[in-house]
């Protein structure tokens, strides 16, 4: 029947079929809405842009609250009405943290340390990801289960005994020099200990087609050559994702390196800043200069690469 | 027409090279198969030295030392003392302040950031263009480390000179408001802070979790009339929720962990007001007073946030199987 | 120069028997395929005798040397993956050069090797390049170059062709026999494929869940096959086989079924007299559609009605209703017969088999 009145036009017009007339009105009531609409999906999206922009400001002001305080001297800041730009710009704020504070040497220890703690944990844990994810072995699974179940042990939970870990091997010959409270090591070791890089890497490598395994031990290839020469390269992309992660975390991180790096020698930035806040008294200007000079490197470096940096958040958060 | 005599099996008989014996053959196979054993050693020793040292001994040694007291410096010796460290946890003032506020903390904080990255991550959702500039703006937080945020806000919450006050004086007059010298504020305080840091974190979290709705199905339910609040509990809860529940696991495995922020801020005060559990397990330890509470609670702290982790898995496990 | 022995081999996963009780002799040189259903273990045998997969038991032997026990990294044979397994981070000359880097063979030399073989399979020109920025066809030829490079002692090939479009696949075919010739490398071809196993193979061996059914030069095995699988699974299309029995007849053994009896001379049928005897009862008579014709109602041979036409060209396929089995009938193009009519299939005796309740082929 449907054929008969398409093929006649005719028909249509001068007969239109009941369904035809119902969509029809429907469609102009819906357009009648859509204008009516339209106006108010403005406002809305005005407003929402404008919700959006606040939390921005909220997001990013902070940081430029200290610019004024980091160019001043601190008494001009108690002055009322507020001063916003300093009459008086200084830098003797930063002359002071270069020259009276261990700022620069803070800086050198950070890098030494979420570096290293960096460099270890890709080695560690791609190394035992590689492991898990191709190599069989007796009791595969339940030791990574194990490893597994340490994933969120937090710092402070075993913060003595870490502590008195690092003590007891600084206090036998030789290790001991190396692995002590206040040596590099001895924060950096305790560092690298998380198995969530070894669950990534295990995940990605296991994710490589197997032939090219295969393919590389009949050419001849033992574990070492192949893990370095085809498992390496290809999993590059995972390998810079956990490094930016495991350095944003062990930079910023604070609790063990207030507890294993006491004396100003191996002092990081985080522990370095905090102590600029003093228990009574606090010098603001040199405060917010440490704070923003610190700060602005990893912002420049963060909108260059902000794509790497938001994938590496999520894998912190066990993203599967 | 050919016939030609194929046996199926050619005789092994005939060929030169002996066959091993039965117990000879399985000798070897159980060492051959046993090569991989000293491979596998050799990729995992690197990780499981440094992770047995550092992370499973202190693990275990930590649970031996929540039975006993000192033994952190030279002058305070290790003494056993048996359950007296679990008993006195139930009983000390300090530490049920420390595990109230640190209750009260989580709470808040996470029922704050849910709400607001949730609703953020609809926006961006919705309102797609330059939704790259929000999400790396609202990321920002994050770079820093959390005592530099915690300092930020120093400033920002001063009562001289910080931005909130002086807004409070021209526009409501009076008085400041002593954000961490009074309680609750001090608390309050810190639960924004935290709420700063981790909201881009989030929003990016439920904003992937609702680009994981197809299109089709949101603009099916837009064709079909349904209004946004209809389209939001139909759509994106049901899409949500699964995430919701691990992601509320983790952010309590996260929160409860508290420290950075209260301790550059209020170290704990006002009155104990924003002491929190690893403030006081960090404070006991390394001010070496009563050190054998501080050993018991981080096994507290242990126990609770590896049943947590538990769960998480669990959760995580029943996702993956609904989606199987 | 080697040959491989494979004695009694055995792969079980679990409880499945992928290979089972596997017993071959590959002469140095050979050129063996193995043919079989997918499934039926082919694959396994590869890995086995490469060392991806550890044997549940038997032995493997490379020039008389037990190699079960020894790593994959050592046998010096060469695989061929269906996928061809090249490594996507390296160029075509890495990827080529890979297994002579890795025997720490010296630069010049390496590079020298590349050449030849990239000269051999004409990929000089993509020697600069990535894996996917090539073809199918020149992928594989880069994953044969990679093979040969070093020369191994034993050539294993699993479906190469098989990601191969048709034309690239008979092309590829001839070059795969021609560089065989060149080398002389013992090569093992694992395929699904009757017509590269009929056309490649110097001796196959057919294959069935995981044992060898039958072995010998590809025609001979085509001509007798030893039993029904191997005759249904080869040619196509596929011998047929009617149902029926055998029955002695005062002295005299045929084969019966409804509507038509073939008494068997055991002469003729090349089937040994006692080996006739022990065989009645149940039996099927196979008879390949190129060997039966159509004839009229006159004449000698199994009655049965023109069901359908299928013209393809070279040869008109005739299917016929015997006893209610299609058979298939091989006819010249030009033949004239209509649907519905009523035939007899005639065929010479001596080109017909008989398989006893056992499947097996009773022709010795
Ligand atoms: N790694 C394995 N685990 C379990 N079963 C397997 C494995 N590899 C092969 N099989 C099984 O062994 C049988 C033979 O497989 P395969 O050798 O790949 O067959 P083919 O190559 O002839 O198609 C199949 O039933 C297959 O399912
Ligand atoms: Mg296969």
């Amino acid at each position: 029947m449907a054929g008969d009145v398409t093929t006649d036009p005719t028909t249509l017009t001068e007969a239109p079929p009941p369904e035809r007339d119902e969509a029809v009105a429907m469609a102009e009531r819906l357009a009648a809405a859509g204008r009516a609409k339209r106006l108010s999906d403005r406002s809305r999206k005005i407003l929402a842009y404008a919700i959006l922009t606040l939390f921005v400001v909220i997001a990013i002001g902070p940081a430029f609250y200290l610019i004024s305080p980091a160019f001043r001297d601190s008494v001009s800041l108690f002055t009322y009405p507020p001063e916003w730009i300093p009459s008086e710009p200084t830098l003797d704020n930063y002359r002071f943290l270069f020259s009276s504070t261990g700022y620069v040497r803070w800086a050198i220890n950070t890098l030494i340390f979420a570096g290293c703690t960096t460099i270890l944990t890709l080695v560690t844990n791609s190394m035992a990801g590689y492991a898990f994810a191709r190599l069989r072995f007796p009791g595969r699974n339940v030791l990574f289960f194990v490893i597994l179940a340490t994933l969120m042990v937090p710092v402070a939970a075993v913060l003595a005994p870490t502590y008195l870990t690092v003590n007891f091997i600084g206090d036998l010959p030789i290790i001991g020099n190396w692995i002590d409270i206040d040596t590099y090591l001895g924060l950096i070791l305790p560092s690298a200990v998380s198995p969530l890089g070894v669950f990534m890497m295990r995940q990605f490598i296991e994710t490589l087609p197997d032939g090219l395994y295969e393919a590389a031990r009949l050419d001849g290839a033992g574990e070492w050559r192949i893990f370095t020469k085809i498992v390496l390269p290809l999993i590059k992309p995972a390998l810079v994702v956990l490094g930016i992660f495991v350095f944003m975390l062990t930079w910023a991180s604070y609790l063990w390196p207030l507890v294993a790096a006491t004396g100003n020698d191996y002092r990081v930035l985080t522990v370095g800043i905090a102590s600029l806040k003093g228990q009574f008294v606090t010098d603001w200007g040199v405060l917010a200069a440490a704070s923003l000079l610190t700060i602005v490197p990893v912002t420049i470096i963060f909108l260059f690469f902000q794509k790497w940096f938001v994938q590496a958040s999520m894998a912190g958060a066990l993203k599967q | 027409m050919t016939t030609v005599d194929v046996p199926v099996h050619e005789a092994a008989d005939d060929w030169t090279v002996p066959s091993l014996s039965d117990a000879e053959y399985r000798w070897r196979a159980r060492r051959y198969r046993l090569r991989t054993v000293r491979r596998a050693a050799g990729f995992l020793s690197p990780y499981l030295v440094t992770w047995g040292v550092f992370l499973a001994i202190p693990v275990g040694w930590g649970i031996f030392l929540s039975f006993n007291r000192g033994g952190l410096i030279r002058g305070d010796p290790r003494v056993f003392v048996g359950f007296e460290n679990w008993t006195r946890t139930v009983g000390d003032s300090e530490l049920r302040t420390a595990v109230k506020n640190t209750g009260i903390y989580v709470v808040i904080a996470i029922v704050v950031v849910f709400a607001l990255a949730i609703f953020l991550a609809s926006l961006l959702n919705h309102y797609k263009k330059g939704s790259n500039f929000y999400k790396v703006a609202l990321y920002f937080p994050l770079l820093a480390p959390p005592i530099l945020g915690a300092i930020m806000w120093f400033f920002m919450v001063n009562f001289d000179f910080g931005i909130l006050n002086l807004i409070k004086r021209t526009i409501i007059g009076g008085d400041g408001v002593r954000f961490l010298g009074d309680n609750p504020h001090a608390l309050l305080t810190i639960v924004s802070v935290e709420v700063w840091r981790g909201l881009g974190f989030w929003v990016l979290f439920y904003l992937a979790g609702l680009q994981s709705v197809p299109e089709e199905l949101q603009a099916a339910a837009r064709i079909d009339g349904a209004g946004k609040w209809r389209r939001f509990r139909r759509i994106t809860v049901p899409t949500l929720r699964p995430l919701l529940l691990f992601a509320l696991v983790i952010a309590v495995i996260f929160n409860f962990q508290l420290f950075d922020s209260v301790q550059v801020l209020t170290d704990g005060g006002p009155r104990l007001g924003t002491a929190t559990v690893v403030w006081f397990i960090h404070r006991r330890l390394f001010k070496f007073q009563d050190t054998g509470l501080a050993y018991a609670s981080s096994i507290g702290l242990l126990i609770v946030v590896l049943v947590l982790t538990g769960l998480s898995f669990w959760l995580l496990g029943k996702r993956r199987q609904r989606e199987a | 120069m080697a040959e491989v022995i494979l004695r009694q081999l055995s792969k079980h996963f679990g409880s499945v028997e992928a290979v089972e009780d596997v017993t071959l002799r590959i002469p140095d040189g050979e050129f063996l395929v193995l043919l079989g259903p997918s499934g039926c273990g082919k694959s396994t045998i590869l890995r086995l005798i490469a060392g991806l997969e550890d044997a549940t038991a038997g032995e493997i032997l490379i020039d008389g040397e037990l190699i079960n026990f020894k790593d994959p990294t050592k046998r010096n044979v060469a695989m061929v993956f269906q996928n061809y397994a090249l490594y996507p981070h390296m160029t075509v000359y890495k990827n080529v050069a890979f297994p002579l880097e890795t025997a720490r063979m010296a630069k010049d030399d390496v590079a020298e090797a590349v050449q030849r073989a990239a000269e051999m399979l004409e990929i000089e020109t993509l020697l600069k390049r990535l894996p996917e920025q090539l073809s199918g066809g020149q992928r594989q030829r880069v994953a044969l170059a990679r093979a040969i490079v070093r020369q191994p002692l034993v050539f294993l090939m699993d479906e190469p062709l098989s990601n191969l479009d048709a034309q690239l696949r008979l092309q590829t075919r001839l070059e795969l026999m021609g560089l065989h010739e060149r080398l002389g490398i013992t090569t093992i071809y694992v395929t699904h494929d009757q017509v590269e196993a009929m056309t490649m193979g110097q001796r196959m061996a057919v294959m069935r869940d995981g044992r060898i059914q039958q072995m010998g030069q590809p025609t001979d095995v085509y001509d007798v096959p030893a039993n029904t699988f191997v005759a249904t699974f080869l040619g196509a299309p596929p011998m047929n086989l009617i149902a029926g029995s055998l029955v002695r007849d005062n002295g005299h053994v045929s084969f019966r079924c409804e509507g038509y009896e073939l008494a068997i001379d055991p002469a003729t049928a090349a089937i040994a007299p006692e080996t006739l005897e022990e065989a009645i009862g149940e039996a099927q008579l196979g008879v390949r559609p190129e060997h039966l014709t159509l004839a009229s109602l006159d004449d000698e041979g199994l009655p049965g009605v023109v069901r359908f036409l299928e013209p393809v060209g070279s040869d008109l396929f005739v299917s016929v209703n015997v006893n209610g089995q299609p058979v298939q009938v091989r006819m010249p193009p030009d033949t004239k017969v209509a649907t519905g009519s009523d035939v007899r299939l005639a065929f010479d005796p001596a080109r017909s088999h008989i398989f006893d309740a056992d499947s097996q082929n009773l022709r010795s």
